[in-house]
């Protein structure tokens, strides 16, 4: 009596979980699926149709090509290669060095000095709009690509550092002894030993800060002006205009927006579920 | 791992570069558009091919910025070193206010009086001098939906009293009166410029509009009576924080409601089978008071007084504000070019002229005529009320508050 019950009990358990989780997927899911409807309608029938998750009456594909062309898409995707590129191996590169420091140097101020890094992330970032183009300004290197990579490296510095410098410092330090023993200078342990174990954990983060850098929209608008550098996030902002906004052009766009970060993490996905869970199990 | 030094001394040598070649020659001139529409941006390209014809040794680059974003960056295009030549910008207190702080260039040789009415030369100017070349301007008016008027046999009002048959006959049908997209709070500015001249009259307005009245007034309550007036009577429609202007624009395109106070350029979104269906008239008048005032923003260019090619962008502005420039512009948009002796393009926009030479006041719009953080408290309060009307003493005692602090803190 108390198994067939039980076992009753497991099936209605499974069947909550799975109608839950149906729910869950299909909330979630529900905006893309309506960005995508919106990509493929005519215009006439977004605004005589206000019902957002109905079909397409008809499928127009040629709204990507449109939204290509008249964005000028192609330009702006290889502008953001060239932004985001720099910006996510130069952000890593310096703060894996940083991290590198700070788990494994005994100083005096080494707490401090984490505790600055994450005291950057803490200040909003619409406090430093102001300050940054001045700054950049001042330098003359507003308006151009350097400049922006130069702003994406430092801004990502504090999370970068933080996220790594936490992961390292799980890594055994008879991991750096034993080489130092061996002669090893600390330059090989890290470029040899602690960067190989870090693997993981960077090519999450390079998922992470990729996808961030290439929706950024905030420091590309303040720090850009010219037409032929500006990246895609900005020329999406382009297809609004003053008054008409035409979302099916605008939808299309965000669509081939979005194809670059996603290819980046199915790419990298194995890492990237490998590095959250990181020390996810004390062993 | 050299590849990580190799990808970092990459990243330094890359940026060194991007740094050295982001410089431009001289024989340039650069302007930054807010015309992100496709239908102006066209028409402003050919302008610039145009002028680039007749000015072969002049190299034209055009950046274009989303206009909401725009706004947000004139401040930053305005004081950078390197300032762009030529920004696309508003009439009115929107530019003075950049004229007073000295960021902007006199524009006196290039202006020619003969060709623009004397009111655009006021709003263009600042302390005697124009730093301001207007280019194309529309209307504001109360659109209807013919088809809907034509149906319950409903004519255009005249009076405020015949608005208000209008809106009950329209709410008996179970149509919504007025539309009004509040999500963008714009939509109300209009409504508080047209109702506040029509029941207190144009000098009034233009005081309010500069803080030199209190927003606790008897007279500007008087003001927002008459709007609450039709909130209480449920002739605003349901939920219209929810909706943009577009999407309420769609209620009256379909007949789902009456009208809506707007700028012409809402025929521009009508799908092409209800376009002939939507007309306007101007908005009514209250207590027989028949001097009325109408919304006509207009836009242009100003010179930043820190451009780097002056002398292009001068001889740029003065094409602008040409005969055959503006026509060429105006023309296949169907706007009004702020020059005189451009014809009008059709016969809706030579109503839309005469009603704004009858006209006793001409405004810019209420967020290019106060400063920008106490039209957008304004516009604000004025949605806040439409769907409180109960609350419009307190919501209107706050907003004063607002006015003290940031005139205050403009001087």
């Amino acid at each position: 009596m108390t198994k067939v019950a039980s076992s009753r009990w497991r099936a209605f358990r499974a069947a909550a979980f799975y109608v839950t989780a149906t729910l869950l997927v299909a909330v979630w899911l529900l905006p893309l699926v309506i960005g995508v409807f919106t990509s493929l309608k005519s215009m006439d029938e977004i605004m005589a149709n206000p019902v957002m998750w109905k079909p397409p009456k008809a499928l127009r594909f040629e709204n990507f090509g449109e939204a290509w062309n008249r964005a000028g898409m192609g330009r702006y995707i290889v502008n953001t290669f060239i932004v985001t590129i720099p910006s996510v191996a130069g952000a890593l590169a310096v703060s894996s060095l940083a991290a590198f420091a700070l788990a494994f140097y005994r100083f005096r101020l080494n707490k401090a000095v984490l505790v600055l890094f994450v005291a950057g992330m803490l200040v909003p970032f619409q406090m430093l709009m102001i300050p940054v183009f001045r700054m950049s300004n001042g330098l003359g290197i507003d308006d151009s690509f350097g400049g922006l990579i130069l702003f994406h490296i430092s801004f990502q510095l504090g999370f970068c550092t933080f996220f790594l410098r936490n992961f390292m410092k799980q890594i055994p330090y008879s991991q750096i002894e034993a080489p130092r023993i061996d002669g090893a200078s600390d330059f090989t342990i890290y470029a040899r030993i602690i960067m190989p174990l870090a693997l993981p954990s960077i090519a999450a983060l390079a998922v992470l800060e990729f996808t961030w850098i290439w929706n950024d929209l905030l420091w590309s608008l303040v720090l850009l002006r010219s037409d032929a550098i500006k990246t895609v996030t900005l020329g999406l902002a382009n297809m609004q205009g003053e008054f008409i906004t035409t979302y099916n052009l605008t939808a299309a766009g965000s669509i081939l927006a979005a194809i670059a970060p996603v290819a980046v993490f199915l790419a990298f996905q194995r890492y990237f579920i490998e590095g959250l869970t990181m020390g996810a199990d004390k062993g | 791992m050299k590849r990580v030094i190799a990808i970092a001394c990459a990243v330094l040598a890359a940026t060194t570069l991007f740094v050295a070649c982001g410089k431009k020659g001289s024989n340039e001139l650069v302007i930054q558009s807010y015309m992100s529409d496709e239908a102006p941006k066209q028409a402003f390209q050919a302008l610039v091919d145009d002028f680039m014809k007749k000015n072969p040794g002049i190299k034209v680059t055009v950046n274009t910025t989303a206009h909401e974003q725009y706004k947000t960056q004139l401040m930053n295009y305005l004081t950078a070193k390197e300032a762009p030549d030529v920004l696309t910008w508003f009439a009115g207190f929107r530019m003075q206010q950049y004229a007073a702080k000295g960021l902007l260039e006199p524009i006196d040789a290039v202006w020619k009086d003969a060709d623009f009415p004397a009111a655009f030369k006021t709003a263009s100017s600042y302390n005697g001098k124009v730093y301001f070349m207007p280019q194309s301007w529309y209307w504001w008016a109360v659109y209807y939906n013919k088809d809907v008027f034509a149906k319950l046999n409903l004519k255009t009002p005249n009076t405020w009293d015949e608005f208000l048959a209008v809106c009950a006959a329209l709410k008996n049908a179970g149509i919504e009166p007025i539309a009004i997209g509040a999500k963008d709070t714009w939509t109300a500015g209009g409504w508080f410029d047209y109702m506040n001249v029509a029941v207190n009259g144009g000098a009034f307005h233009q005081d309010v509009t500069a803080g030199k009245v209190a927003y606790t007034d008897p007279r500007i309550v008087k003001t927002f009576d008459y709007i609450a007036d039709l909130a209480k009577k449920g002739y605003i429609m349901k939920n219209a924080a929810s909706y943009s202007w577009q999407e309420a624009a769609t209620l009256m395109f379909d007949g789902k409601a009456g009208m809506y106070l707007m700028g012409q350029f809402i025929k521009d979104v009508a799908p092409a089978d209800k376009k002939d269906s939507i007309d306007w008239f101007k908005f009514p008048i209250v207590e027989g008071n028949a001097a009325y005032g109408v919304d006509t923003p207009f836009d242009g260019y100003l010179v930043p007084a820190k451009a780097k090619n002056k002398e292009n962008a001068l001889k740029f502005m003065a094409y602008l504000g040409t005969k055959e420039a503006q026509e060429l512009f105006c023309k296949p948009l169907g706007r009004l070019a702020a020059n005189q002796n451009v014809p009008v393009p059709n016969a809706d926009a030579q109503r839309g002229l005469d009603m704004m030479k009858g006209a006793a006041t001409a405004m810019q719009f209420y967020d290019r005529d106060a400063p920008e953080e106490m039209a957008a408290k304004g516009m604000n309060a004025i949605v806040e009320i439409m769907g409180a009307p109960d609350k419009a003493a307190e919501i209107l005692a706050a907003l004063d508050k607002e006015r003290e602090r940031i005139y205050a803190e403009l001087k």
